[in-house]
């Protein structure tokens, strides 16, 4: 087999298996819950404290909230798959194997962008349904280009929790304050400009945050030409914490090479 | 008469699992087929069997932990499905590896909490855990955290744990499992002072040896039947002749041999060797004859290997489950 | 025998803080969960042009939060964790109940979630300058009460639950949201649409929670108190009543499946 078909069936299987096992004891009941029911209820919290205060339009923190899942389910599903194989000792068989890292861990991803692409999706067209959104006038496929580049940029996320999960057991922890954090910083709820501005320029660190605006944008009928800069800011953004992802799950197994933190659980 | 200790009735037991995405499938597993054997006070009665044949379910059954399908047991006289609590009251066990424990407490702590879930009394519960501790030898280490033990140690106090409201029956499932040989011994002692002391025990285990040195009676039991019960001496008697002697040979020299061991009437079986060679496995009353028969072929080195050894339970136990006829 | 019940609890207890409570997952839904709705509610009422957040909805009413989702997964990992370990056969296997365990462990932990609605109050005090003035102080006690035995009771529910199977706790898991969202912890129930109003009244929290609020604002209507009171603890009665009549079923369950140890 050519090298390069061979790491091609390799990044497609593996992150095939990694992502099933994340799922494979679950019935349906638990995958819908776990993909959606959190960040649903959620949202639905939000739009009531939103209410509550006198904000009575729901669409900003629907459209918001929508494109915050593949976010959340990248950072935690990438967490979580690394998280579990070491939790189950099977870390050591991975990187015992002769596999190519970069095909490893660049496949932890793969099927969670994808399997959040699909979940905006749907929560779209739930969002139309239930809170009245309407298609008409919206660029609706560059929408959905700002929610794919999200969803990948904000993979660098998850790569990154994914490493320190590796080594620590309360990994999670980091992965899950840093998903609720996002309900303040990127501007799912509230524009950015709403948070003291100390704080804006954290904002604007992370991925998500143009690629939410840009999102935003498309929806209320912006052109390609509008958001450009936007998505060009959250790809390069994004690049940014994919190689600071990949670079520390390298020096992470160099390490372990040494001392076999990646075999204590 | 008093009750026997344990009485097991044509129990069966079945499992139903679900798998499957969108329609969920279901799968029943049998885990014991009929089973029924008796336990008499004071006796150390042992279950032996492969990995799935329906051991642990048993001793499971027994502890009041799952129900029967079908079938039933009684436990000293009381009913293991309708008087779940006297059952309680009378039995501890032990099951095989290091979980059951809350391993960020200390041993004290462990065996005070499981104290109160039996409702030992106070002063009851400080002088048993000082015995025990002392016990199964984990006295020095009472008060540190269980996460810092070995899974011998573990093991032990489980054992310690079972004991607690000195219980007069105890099961042990697979006491020895993961233990080294010194700590297996001491664990071996300790049932055996248990028994001294009138306790009824039932044991599981993988290893023959341990159950060939405990036990007064055995149970084999196979893809959830018993297909055996005696005790190890009847039981080792099952097999014809007393030793057995294996013998390595080139596999061109193997009929030879064979023409010159028909006369002993000793029952054969080859089986494949190392590099080409042959075994030959004898079972005789005399291994002097066949050593005598095989001394010429010793000596011009066509036998390549020779051992004798006395029959084992183990030898049994395989020809049981393997299922040839003894 | 009182005495005996006596050393359970404080046995129980004493586990439970040792074991379970005091770890990083019980401080995440304590205090940081809260912390973030908390946060969202305060900067959603900036955005709207508020000068200042409600304290009682937006403060207090996430220490509130913090005791329900403390509450919901405590539960809910004690099972999930007795399963792991091996040690709910050994609790089912002894002569204590595991109805009696449950129930004295989720008073465990709905006492231990009274931290977070006191980070929650310092935090009024201590940075919204929160006062106490013209606050129905016994009334809010006793709200603190009712509310606790609604928590209890809804806690061995759903432990109760929990126990049912291998996957049931993740529909426990699903719930933590759902019933926040009705029982009105962090606004009004009355902006809530109709429908959500009506789900709510089952909830033995959502009357202890209405008499809380008014007693912080300074109600002293004793009647309209005492009928959430009186409803709260109704509530959390059947709530309890349906428990007890469950767990036989369950337990057996349980023994036929299995389902007690985690694969």
């Amino acid at each position: 087999m050519p090298p390069l078909v061979r790491y091609a069936r390799l990044y497609v299987i593996q992150a095939w298996y990694a992502w099933r096992s994340l799922f494979g004891w679950a019935n349906p009941f638990s995958y819908f819950t776990s993909k959606f029911g959190f960040t649903f209820f959620s949202m639905l919290m939000f739009i009531f404290l939103g209410r509550f205060v006198g904000l009575n339009d729901p669409v900003y923190i629907v459209i918001g909230n929508i494109l915050l899942i593949p976010a959340a389910n990248c950072l935690s599903g990438i967490s979580m798959t690394v998280g579990n194989e070491r939790a189950f000792g099977a870390m050591s068989y991975l990187l015992g194997s002769p596999a190519p890292r970069t095909v490893i861990f660049f496949g932890r991803g793969l099927f969670h962008i994808l399997d959040s692409f699909l979940t905006v999706a749907v929560g779209l067209l739930v969002a139309v349904s239930i809170f009245g959104l309407r298609f008409s006038g919206m660029n609706f496929p560059l929408a959905l280009l700002a929610v794919l580049i999200t969803a990948f940029t904000t993979s660098g996320l998850g790569y990154i929790t994914g490493s320190v999960s590796l080594v620590n057991r309360d990994g999670w922890m980091i992965t899950s304050t840093l998903s609720l954090s996002l309900y303040i910083l990127v501007g799912a709820n509230f524009p950015v400009s709403a948070l003291p501005e100390w704080v804006q320029p954290v904002s604007y660190a992370l991925p998500m945050t143009r690629g939410i605006m840009a999102a935003r944008a498309a929806l209320d009928g912006a052109g390609f030409g509008e958001v450009a800069g936007l998505l060009a800011g959250e790809v390069a953004v994004g690049l940014v914490y994919i190689a600071v992802g990949y670079w520390l799950f390298r020096w992470l197994e160099r390490k372990s090479l040494v001392n076999g933190m990646l075999d204590s659980v | 008469m008093p009750d026997p200790a344990i009485s097991v009735d044509h129990l069966h037991k079945t499992f139903t699992s679900r798998s499957g995405f969108w329609r969920r499938k279901a799968k029943t597993t049998t885990a014991i087929k009929d089973i029924s054997f008796t336990v008499e006070r004071g006796e150390l009665f042992g279950l032996l069997g492969p990995n799935g044949a329906g051991k642990t379910t048993t001793v499971k059954i027994l502890a009041t932990i799952l129900l029967p399908t079908s079938g039933g047991a009684t436990i000293l006289g009381h009913d293991v499905v309708r008087e779940t609590q006297a059952v309680r009251e009378r039995i501890g066990f032990t099951f095989g590896g290091a979980r059951g424990l809350y391993t960020r407490l200390s041993a004290v702590d462990n065996l005070l909490y499981f104290a109160e879930l039996y409702g030992l009394a106070p002063a009851v519960t400080r002088r048993r855990i000082d015995e025990l501790l002392a016990l199964v030898g984990l006295d020095d280490r009472r008060d540190d955290r269980v996460e810092t033990y070995s899974s011998g140690m573990q093991q032990r106090l489980h054992l310690a744990r079972a004991l607690l409201h000195d219980p007069e029956l105890i099961y042990l499932d697979e006491p020895t499992v993961g233990i080294d040989p010194v700590g297996a011994r001491e664990l071996r002692k300790t049932v055996r002072e248990l028994a001294r002391r009138g306790k009824t025990i039932l044991l599981t285990t993988h290893y023959m040896a341990e159950a060939e040195e405990l036990c007064d009676r055995i149970a084999i039991i196979k893809e959830g039947d018993i297909v055996a019960l005696d005790s190890p001496a009847s039981l080792k008697k099952r097999i014809p002749g007393d030793s057995l002697v294996e013998i390595e040979v080139r596999a061109a020299d193997l009929a030879l041999l064979q023409a010159a061991l028909k006369d002993l009437r000793a029952k054969c079986q080859t089986l494949a060797g190392d590099d080409g060679n042959k075994k030959l496995s004898v079972r005789t009353r005399q291994p002097e004859a066949v050593m005598q028969a095989m001394a010429p072929f010793i000596a011009s080195q066509q036998v390549r290997n020779l051992e004798v050894r006395n029959q084992t339970l183990e030898d049994v136990y395989i020809s049981i489950i393997q299922g040839k006829k003894p | 025998m009182i005495a005996r019940a006596l050393r359970l609890v404080r046995q129980q207890v004493r586990v439970q803080f040792q074991v379970r409570l005091f770890n990083l997952y019980s401080f995440a839904l304590y205090f940081i969960q809260p912390a973030i709705f908390s946060l969202v509610g305060m900067l959603l009422s900036r955005a709207a042009g508020n000068p200042r957040p409600d304290l009682i909805y937006t403060v207090i009413g996430s220490g509130v939060l913090g005791m329900w989702s403390g509450l919901v997964f405590s539960s809910l990992y004690d099972i999930r964790a007795d399963r792991r370990d091996g040690t709910l056969e050994l609790i089912v296997a002894s002569p204590t109940s595991l109805g009696t365990v449950e129930a004295i462990r989720t008073m465990a932990n709905v006492l231990t979630g009274l931290v977070s609605l006191l980070a929650a109050f310092i935090i009024a005090v201590l940075v919204f300058d929160y006062s106490f003035a013209g606050v129905n102080l016994a009334a809010v006690l006793v709200s603190l009460l009712v509310l606790l035995a609604g928590l209890w009771s809804l806690g061995v529910f759903l432990a109760n639950f929990t126990v049912w199977s291998r996957l049931s706790g993740s529909y426990v898991e699903f719930l933590e949201i759902p019933v926040a969202l009705v029982c009105g912890f962090m606004y009004p129930i009355r902006i809530l649409p109709e429908w959500m109003q009506a789900v709510s009244t089952i909830f033995p929290i959502r009357w202890a929670l209405e008499a809380l609020d008014a007693a912080l604002t300074g109600s002293h209507d004793l009647a309209r108190l005492a009928e959430c009171w009186g409803l709260g603890l109704l509530l959390s009665f059947l709530f309890w009543g349906v428990t007890r009549l469950l767990e036989g079923r369950v337990h057996d369950r349980i023994r036929v499946t299995g389902e007690m140890r985690s694969i």
